[in-house]
């Protein structure tokens, strides 16, 4: 027993040394790497939770999964992990995991006012076919909708889009990445004509000062952060600047730490902008060869209810919201030149020397500055515009695409980039960054997917937000919901999303390993199948994909959404879906499913089960008779290679610990858009922003607008919302982990002393957040990690007993239809 | 993993960290590791990263020591590396 418990400790030691780089002696005689002892089968996978796309070690014994530890191979994470990372082998064994289909019965039938009954797949898939055919003989393919998310993998958001897109020809898909990265989306587009950052990790390593707008790093990507301590602390000349509308963790760090008045962070991005110009230190040569100048349209609205009276008096919230006109150099320096240190000052409530102290890291050319953001700048009415502003200030100064100078998005789920993004799971995209509005984009679509000219519908469809109030309004009847908790996580779920999935005229579908708020809210629940329990391909913040094999076998009867979308499409004939004109267009489908369509006889089809090797589990490919995971895969991949999209053949990803694309002749690319280093650039370019067809990216005039809601007399204080470390997102995995549940469990109201003590409240009392929309009860915490200015509080979302969306404004920035959950007004009152 | 691993006591558990301590509160940060019961300090590289183990009998044992260390105001951060557990029950119930 002695003997046991000292190899594994000396493995626990040598992995951890070899993390910090440091060597133990004593150790090295040791190490066995032989996991006879152990009787552990390790393989590698990237983990289950956030943007970062670290790559574990996975570890399983008796058909379950027993350890993770960091992958020490992986680019990522070097070995580390995080505290949600290290807890990842409970996350499927939570007590409560669904593994049978339940059904809202009376009397052995559906029924919408009836409670939850067992049923089998069968009669679930029965029901729900059932229900969709009749919404669409009723009403349409318009009253079809799909709510997916960044965290199925590659192959399940392409499935899904091919589905909805082609099969059922809605473009009534979104995914819940449209909470998280939808600015970012459309902040990339609008600059560069081409989505997802330019630079990757290893700037990390390069850069001489980091900046983070709206990111708490520390705590929401733990390992970045580990990476950005690493450099701030072995060299001393880094700086760290961290803004935020409250301090947070990640201000332990910082050189210069600056809380500002929510909003005001587009005026500090034109200061910073102005005083670049002031100072003469725009890189003008980089410029002239490598950018244009526009200015954009303005007073855009806030993406509410068009009744709402904020939308009344918005000039410009049509369809023109996004456009612009061509400027030049002159002319906008004179639009940011009203942005003075005095005048921002004022407005955002940082010191003059503070905001000067940041703009000349940016200033200086000396200075390699590295840019990061996450929800802060991206749930925001103008989070578009936020990504654009901070571009324009590594543009002015030719601070982008080498190593260390990163204007850089980060993300929140895992395959945000991989599945959302690259996939188009988007009610307006399609794979590779192409659009349903965009006719040859269409034809590509149906040319790769072999179906008839016509087939995809050219109307963007409902987004997020519309979802939910086309639920209510009884526009979108048949809803199925995959892999993400949006009862608990869209804005305004009391006016909007409840009161839509309980409409009478709606059926609604969900997916989920768990009884989430959502699941609950449904009308039937399927039970899935999780993580390596599963094939699949994630794609990271970087650019890098990566992929796993099937570990463990799921709990008996739950299934893949791979396997419940794929399956589901033998429910119908394509003259079940298709207008007979289409369907006359391309004959040979009569009488066919729409799994032999779009799957079975499309190229998904082309891969035979012996491309498996023999060991490995893969329900899916072996329920359905070919290599499902590696057809869809490579059929997507058709969509990008060629076009900077460039994706490796499938099975090297088995090989590597991730690619970033694009992929050209076996390699990856760090950096793109710079000579040397991305393929697509055109020699003797230097930098090269191919997504616009002139090769230069733009620098867009935007001002400062004020937010949707702002405190007043009677709602007096600005509620933000925002993640903790122990909880992933909605807590729906993570809070049936015990040890993160003790460490972080109820969702607190963070809160400056001097607030509470005007309002005669002390840590700990019981007390109500209340808006115009809802209210909601939690406890005051005055200490703690978070700690809010006066006029301030924060309260995070993960708890499902507290659900603090109830209470927050469903505004959304009208470009990227991305809710703004970091300002509203409330006021809070003891209970 | 067994079922009700929260409450058993025949568990062996070893898990291994790196703490990125603020450079001058090294010393103060050691000695809070090691203050914690089953600790042990296995290097510290020369920018002050600390390798240490903690043993215990459970995750919920392990969890609290890592939530003590890494509330001390010294952790810049704490990152998880390994974790493996050993059962040591003569009649494993084991599934």
């Amino acid at each position: 027993m002695i003997n046991r418990r000292e190899f594994i400790k000396a493995n626990a030691i040598a992995a951890a040394a070899a993390v910090a780089g440091v060597s133990v002696p004593s150790l090295a005689s040791n190490l066995i790497t032989s996991s006879d002892i152990t009787k552990l089968k390790w393989d590698k996978a990237p983990c289950r939770f956030c943007g970062t796309g670290c790559s574990v070690n996975v570890g399983v014994m008796d058909g379950k999964v027993v350890a993770t530890h960091g992958d020490i191979k992986s680019p990522v994470n070097k070995g580390l992990n995080c505290v949600k990372g290290y807890f990842l082998s409970k996350i499927m064994y939570g007590k409560d995991r669904l593994t049978q289909p339940l059904l809202r019965m009376t009397n052995g039938k559906y029924d919408k006012q009836g409670e939850f009954a067992p049923v089998s797949w069968d009669k679930a898939f029965d029901v729900m076919a059932e229900k969709a055919k009749a919404t669409l003989n009723k009403s349409g393919p318009e009253a079809v909708g799909m709510f997916g998310s960044g965290q199925w993998t590659v192959q399940e958001g392409y499935a899904a889009v091919k589905l909805m897109k082609a099969g059922f020809r809605t473009n009534n898909i979104d995914p819940n990445a449209r909470h998280c990265m939808a600015s970012a989306v459309g902040g990339f587009m609008r600059t560069f004509g081409i989505d997802e950052p330019m630079g990757c990790y290893d700037d990390l390593e390069a850069a001489d000062a980091f900046v983070l707008w709206g990111s708490n790093m520390a705590e929401m990507h733990p390992i970045l952060w580990t990476r950005l301590t690493d450099r701030r602390l072995s060299a001393p000349h880094v700086k760290v600047a961290v803004l935020s509308t409250f301090e947070h963790r990640s201000f332990d760090l910082a050189d210069n730490g600056m809380v500002f008045t929510p909003q005001t962070d587009l005026a500090i991005l034109n200061f910073i902008a102005n005083y670049i110009i002031q100072t003469d230190r725009v890189n003008k040569d980089f410029v002239n060869k490598h950018t244009n100048f526009r200015l954009g349209e303005t007073d855009i609205g806030y993406g509410l209810r068009p009744e709402h009276p904020l939308e009344q008096v918005a000039k410009n919230n049509g369809k023109t919201a996004g456009s612009s006109t061509e400027i030049d150099f002159d002319t906008y320096a004179k639009f940011v030149s009203t942005y003075t240190a005095e005048y921002t000052a004022k407005l955002s409530g940082v010191p003059v020397h503070k905001l000067e102290a940041l703009a000349e890291l940016y200033a200086d050319p000396k200075i390699k500055v590295t840019s990061f953001w996450t929800m802060g700048f991206n749930q925001h009415t103008r989070g578009v515009w936020a990504n654009n502003l901070a571009y324009n200030i590594h543009l002015l100064t030719g601070k982008i695409s080498t190593p260390g100078n990163s204007p850089f998005s980060l993300t929140g789920q895992p395959s945000a980039c991989g599945t959302a993004r690259e996939v188009g799971t988007f009610s307006h995209r399609l794979p590779a960054d192409l659009v349903v509005t965009n006719p040859k984009h269409r034809a590509t679509a149906e040319k790769i997917w072999n179906l008839p000219s016509g087939t995809v519908p050219a109307k963007p469809g409902y987004h997020a937000a519309l979802q939910n109030r086309m639920l209510k309004d009884g526009k979108l009847n048949f809803y199925w919901v995959q892999c993400n908790n949006n009862m608990q996580a869209a804005a305004n779920i009391n006016e909007e999303a409840y009161p839509g999935y309980r409409n009478p005229e709606n059926f609604i579908v969900v997916s989920d390993p768990y009884p989430t708020v959502t699941a609950q809210a449904a009308d039937l629940i399927l039970p899935t199948a999780m993580w390596v329990e599963k094939e699949g391909v994630y794609g990271n913040a970087e650019r890098r994909t990566q992929s796993w094999y099937q570990m463990v076998e799921a709990p008996t009867g739950a299934k893949s959404d791979l396997w419940q979308l794929v399956e589901f499409s033998k429910r119908f004939k394509v003259e079940d879906v298709w207008p007979e004109e289409l369907i006359a267009k391309k004959p040979d489908v009569r009488g066919k499913t729409l799994f032999d369509v779009l799957y079975k006889d499309a190229s998904v089809g082309n891969f035979s089960l012996d491309e498996i090797p023999k060991d490995r589990l893969n329900h899916e490919s072996r329920d359905f008779g070919f290599y499902i995971q590696k057809g869809l895969f490579e059929e997507y991949a058709s969509f990008g290679r060629g076009h900077g999209h460039d994706l490796a053949p499938y099975d090297r990803y088995h090989q590597e610990r991730g690619l970033r694309w694009p992929v050209v002749n076996g390699k990856e690319t760090q950096w793109r858009f710079k000579e040397g280093s991305d393929p697509y650039v055109k020699p003797g370019s230097g930098w090269d922003f191919y997504g616009h067809k002139d090769g230069r990216a733009i620098i867009f005039a935007l001002p400062y607008e004020p937010p949707a809601e702002s405190p007043d007399d009677e709602y007096d204080l600005w509620l933000s919302t925002g993640r903790v470390l122990e909880h992933w997102h909605s807590g729906s995995m993570t809070q049936r982990v015990p040890e993160l549940y003790k460490s972080m469990p109820d969702a607190l109201v963070y809160m400056h002393p001097d607030d509470a003590k005007a309002r005669n409240m002390r840590r700990g009392d019981l007390v109500k957040l209340i808006s115009r929309r809802g209210e909601v009860q939690t406890r005051v915490e005055t200490r703690g990690r978070n700690k809010p200015p006066i006029g301030l509080v924060y309260m995070p979302w993960f708890d499902a007993s507290r659900l603090v969306n109830k209470v927050t404004l469903d505004a959304t920035d009208p470009l990227s239809k991305q809710t703004d959950y970091k300002k509203c007004a409330i006021k809070i009152v003891k209970v | 993993m067994t079922k009700n691993n929260e409450s058993r006591t025949d568990e062996y558990h070893v898990a291994s960290f790196v703490a990125y301590p603020i450079f001058e509160q090294l010393i103060e940060v050691q000695k809070a590791i090691t203050r914690v019961d089953g600790t042990e300090i296995h290097a510290t590289s020369a920018e002050g990263k600390i390798v240490f183990t903690i043993e215990g009998h459970s995750y919920k044992d392990i969890g609290n020591k890592m939530d003590t260390i890494r509330n001390h105001k010294g952790v810049i951060n704490l990152s998880p590396v390994y974790h493996q557990i050993l059962d040591e029950s003569t009649d494993s119930e084991n599934n």
